[in-house]
């Protein structure tokens, strides 16, 4: 194989890896602090994307065309909505439910899943089809061969490392991420020393749903196309990318999201001829990786560590 | 003298690690037939431990448990159950929504005929099979309480806790097991339904001759009042045994539980 | 407190809270207009809520589960009046069908998720291979059609043991996520792949039983006909019976405490002796062989199917019926499908939003009343047995 194609692969297998580890590092803090898995993540993702859609069209109409307000904008309008829509979550839905069964919190994310799935379908004009996301940053690229390096990939890549470092900066050395820590860790010490347990989960939700935004955007700069149905797969993979990695474990889901998607770059190479069947091999290889390491691959090297 | 007869179970050098946690170090305890054994000793010393080991709810890392003279170690729950142990949780785990024949019902499933054909086409046969168990649990449980025995299809949940911890130990009767393990039976309880407890602990025994049984226990005056021998554990070890009274007079057992070094 | 005498309505008015229930079900199937229908929606709700202030509703359903086969006979008389009522319309009667299929497919669902809280989010997926495989055996086989129903259960069952393994290992949100990409599988494999008729979907023969064509309406004498929908109601009809007894006394026996035991609580539950995994594959079985054949006989009932009728979103609506019913509940789910199947039908308004309102219907039923509508009452393993 070219030297070229290889490198584009491995470029494409970078930005998708790249959104889903920002996707299961959500899951993974939702799981690390309450124990509860929010399977309305991926459609909060989705309804991110359609709101940084929406400001960029409001911020058009108002006639603002530098590229770099726009792109603050509509990511900082589109994160800080998410972070809201991931506290609301928190508190109305979660929260109430955590005496029931477990199932039930299972059940209510994932309606409430349909709920914004359905919502956007229904009430973004036209919501039902696919809409064109504007390319905010700049498209100008390198070719070398046969591999195209475009500058906006080089720049989300490099946004999303700054993200991810950041959310890791954030959990081991702020006083934040300290009390996010010690509530995943032990809830009930951390309440008796006086860490305020509510604030905490929804902070951490709304820090989660954030990150969800993020992806979303840069899921409509990637493939320049947005649609309501996107988050259900994204949410999917990026659940079984934090399970690969052990969930509650922050290194392990961004490994596990990026060995998603190099199966996934793997196998389109390695079946061209499938192209058609690329999603029903990406949920192959979910259900075979439940059947084979339910727990994930990453947990029992961590205890081993201790 | 008579020789003793061979104790009923045996655990030989058991040890359970949780990562580097040691909960139970290299263990030599003996359990003899008809004894109810105290198994008492500080917070974190191993007693629920060695019970879910045994029961094999966790792998043991190292040793040997053998009952009624064969090994079970590293047995399935389900395997143990069916050899005679059976048992009750620290906390209460009865299937709340359930009513107290059903949650009964569940401890009795190695008696129960389990097979399709007969459950669900055998009406008849299995209408006998259930009347007749129906009988079984109420006169069962009438040994511990009488109103209790007439409110056989309630749920569970709406009992208060003496009555759960009752129901609790009937599932884990019904099947008569050769070993009984209790595991805290007093613990959310006052004072006078424990002592209440006791007492219908001490009938049982009366009753099932060859029940042998183990009770995990904090409330020394329990202990004192329904046990003829004591196991003390310390950091996963045996540290003494005996009597309640030449256990509780013991320097080690007392510096165990104030803590002194 | 030992009163002898069964309490609970007497039979008159069991009755007559039947013939008010069906008659409300024909009144409503029959109304056009969009501001009748909710005139109606309104009327009932106000009925049952009426009904629960003043205790009748609970005299009622007492007294109807004292007499259970007077129940299942009332039952059966209801539907046969509300067919006989609109014998010629095809539209109601394909509603009616849908329903009864609708209840079996759901019987199954709940045998796994209600019974043993095994999760299922690929219901749709289920009842899907079931279609598939009628069309196919139908179309390019001489199988006689019943036994098509029948493998078609058999197919789903098989299908599903492929998701045995991973669903056994796991347990709760990792399972669910173990059918959910099951689901989303099976859709885009339906829609990518070429033998399978791709996104057009195929055709399917309709139902011939003995001779008998299913698909032709029935003539009765010179001036009655009846519509061929009438065929499917019927044999939906024993299905649904036959699925119905198997259901309740798999419930009320052994095996049924066994389920629960599981459900409510493993740990407990194996130390006891119960084999988890096989408690888990006899009821993930039983319950996509009952969903396989749901579909089996509906897919010969429309003629034709595709891709878009099992989507992710189809198996929610199943998930939703078995809660809005009331976990476990058997008539729960009778109740939960006739709303969830005819509302949208009869409001067209509201037709293009129903995924969303029954979203959010399931979200505050969770949180104001889990129990569902009609609660799993306590088991009785022999209904009016009363210890001697």
């Amino acid at each position: 194989m070219d030297v070229g194609y290889l490198a584009q692969y491995v470029m494409n297998g970078l930005m998708l890896g790249m959104m889903y580890a920002l996707v299961a590092v959500g899951f993974t803090l939702f799981f690390g602090v309450l124990d509860v898995i929010k399977f309305s993540h991926g459609d909060v993702l989705t309804v991110g994307a359609f709101a940084g859609l929406a400001t960029y069209l409001g911020l058009d109409l108002l006639g603002i065309s530098s590229p770099v307000v726009l792109v603050l904008c509509v990511l900082s309008v589109s994160a800080l909505c998410m972070a809201l829509l991931g506290a609301l979550i928190a508190r109305y839905l979660v929260l109430p439910l955590r005496s029931a069964p477990p199932l039930n919190t299972l059940l209510i994310t994932l309606m409430l899943g349909t709920v914004l799935r359905e919502s956007v379908r229904l009430f973004y004009p036209q919501g039902a089809n696919p809409k064109p996301f504007p390319a905010l940053l700049p498209t100008d690229s390198v070719t070398m061969g046969n591999f195209n390096l475009r500058l906006d990939n080089v720049m989300m890549l490099f946004a999303g490392t700054i993200v991810i470092v950041g959310v890791h900066l954030l959990l081991t050395r702020t006083k934040l991420g300290l009390a996010i820590r010690a509530v995943a860790q032990d809830e009930e010490t951390a309440k008796t020393m006086g860490i305020n347990f509510k604030l905490i989960v929804l902070i951490t939700f709304g820090l989660g749903s954030a990150l969800a935004a993020f992806a979303g955007i840069m899921n409509g700069l990637y493939y320049n196309e947005i649609n309501f149905g996107m988050g259900l797969l994204l949410g999917v993979i990026g659940f079984s990318s934090a399970i690969v990695g052990g969930l509650g474990n922050i290194y392990g889901a961004i490994l596990g999201g990026f060995l998603f998607a190099a199966l996934q770059t793997v196998g389109a190479v390695a079946m061209p001829f499938a192209s058609a069947y690329k999603d029903v091999f990406a949920f192959g290889v979910i259900i075979l990786i439940m059947a084979w390491r339910p727990t994930g691959l990453i947990r029992e090297k961590v205890s081993e560590r201790v | 003298m008579n020789r003793p007869p061979p104790p009923l179970l045996v655990a030989s050098d058991l040890s359970k690690l949780f990562g580097g946690v040691v909960a139970l170090d290299t263990l030599n305890l003996e359990v003899r037939a008809n004894d109810i054994l105290g198994l008492i000793g500080p917070n974190g010393s191993g007693k629920t431990t060695f019970f879910n080991v045994v029961t094999g709810i966790y792998p043991a890392t190292s040793g040997r448990v053998t009952f009624d003279g064969a090994e079970i170690t590293g047995f399935s729950t389900q395997a143990v159950y069916r050899s005679g142990i059976s048992r009750t949780f620290q906390r209460s785990r009865l299937s709340l929504p359930l009513s107290v024949f059903d949650n009964i019902m569940v401890g009795n499933h190695k008696r129960l005929n389990q097979g399709l054909w007969f459950n669900l086409v055998r009406r008849g046969a299995f209408r006998e099979e259930f009347e007749a168990n129906f009988e079984e649990a109420r006169t069962l449980i009438r040994v511990f309480d009488a109103p209790l025995a007439e409110r056989m299809f309630e749920a569970v949940a709406g009992f208060p806790m003496i009555d759960r911890r009752r129901i609790e130990i009937c599932r884990a009767l019904i099947s008569h097991p050769k070993l009984l393990l209790l595991d805290e039976p007093s613990a959310g309880m006052t004072h006078d339904e424990t002592s209440a407890l006791m007492d219908d602990i001490l009938e049982v025994k009366a009753r099932f001759k060859d029940l042998t049984i183990v009770i995990v226990e904090h409330e020394m005056g329990v202990i004192e009042r329904i046990t003829n021998r004591c196991v003390v554990l310390n950091f996963g070890q045996k540290i003494c045994e005996g009597t309640y009274q030449e256990v509780s007079r013991d320097r080690q057992v007392q510096e165990a539980y104030l803590g002194i070094e | 407190m030992n009163d002898p005498r069964p309490r609970g309505g007497g039979l008159i008015a069991c009755i007559v809270a039947t013939i008010a229930v069906t008659a409300y079900v024909i009144a409503l199937l029959v109304v056009e207009s969009q501001i009748g229908i909710l005139i109606l929606l309104a009327g009932g709700v106000a009925a049952v809520l009426a009904a629960a202030r003043f205790g009748v509703l609970a005299r009622v359903g007492e007294g109807l589960a004292r007499r259970e086969n007077t129940l299942h006979l009332l039952a059966v008389v209801g539907v046969v009046v509300a067919t006989a009522f609109f014998h010629e319309d095809h539209f109601i009667l394909l509603m009616m069908a849908t329903v009864i299929l609708y209840v079996l497919a759901t019987l199954g669902l709940n045998v796994q998720f209600g019974f043993t809280g095994v999760l299922n989010f690929a219901g749709a997926s289920f009842f899907g291979v079931g279609c598939y495989t009628a069309a196919v055996l139908s179309m390019h086989t001489a199988v006689p059609h019943i036994l098509v129903l029948l493998i078609g259960g058999l197919m789903a069952a098989l299908i599903g043991s492929i998701l045995l393994l991973p669903v056994l290992r796991t347990r709760g949100h990792y399972a669910a996520v173990v059918t959910i990409a099951f689901a989303l599988l099976f859709k885009t494999f339906l829609e990518v792949n070429d033998v399978l008729g791709g996104p057009q979907g195929l055709r399917v023969a309709g139902m011939n039983l003995f001779g008998w064509e299913f698909n032709d309406n029935i003539q009765i004498g010179e001036n009655l006909e009846l519509s061929f929908y009438v065929n499917y109601i019927v044999l939906g009809l024993i299905l649904l019976g036959l699925a119905f007894a198997f259901v309740r006394r798999l419930e009320r026996s052994w095996i049924g405490l066994n389920l629960d035991a599981i459900r409510l609580d493993d740990t407990a539950a194996a130390c006891f002796g119960l084999n988890i995994a096989r408690w888990k594959i006899t009821a993930f079985t039983i319950g996509n062989f009952l969903t396989g054949v749901a579909g089996g006989l509906y897919a010969m009932m429309l003629g034709f199917i595709a891709p878009t009728n099992f989507t992710f979103g189809d198996s929610l609506i199943l998930v939703s019926i078995v809660l809005l019913g009331g976990i476990g509940n058997v008539w729960g789910l009778v109740v939960a499908t006739t709303i969830v199947i005819i509302l949208p039908e009869k409001l067209q308004a509201i037709q293009e939003y129903r995924f969303l309102l029954y979203g959010a219907m399931v979200i505050l039923m969770l949180l104001f009343r889990p129990e569902g509508l009609l609660p799993r009452p306590l088991r009785r393993y022999f209904p009016g047995w009363q210890p001697r």
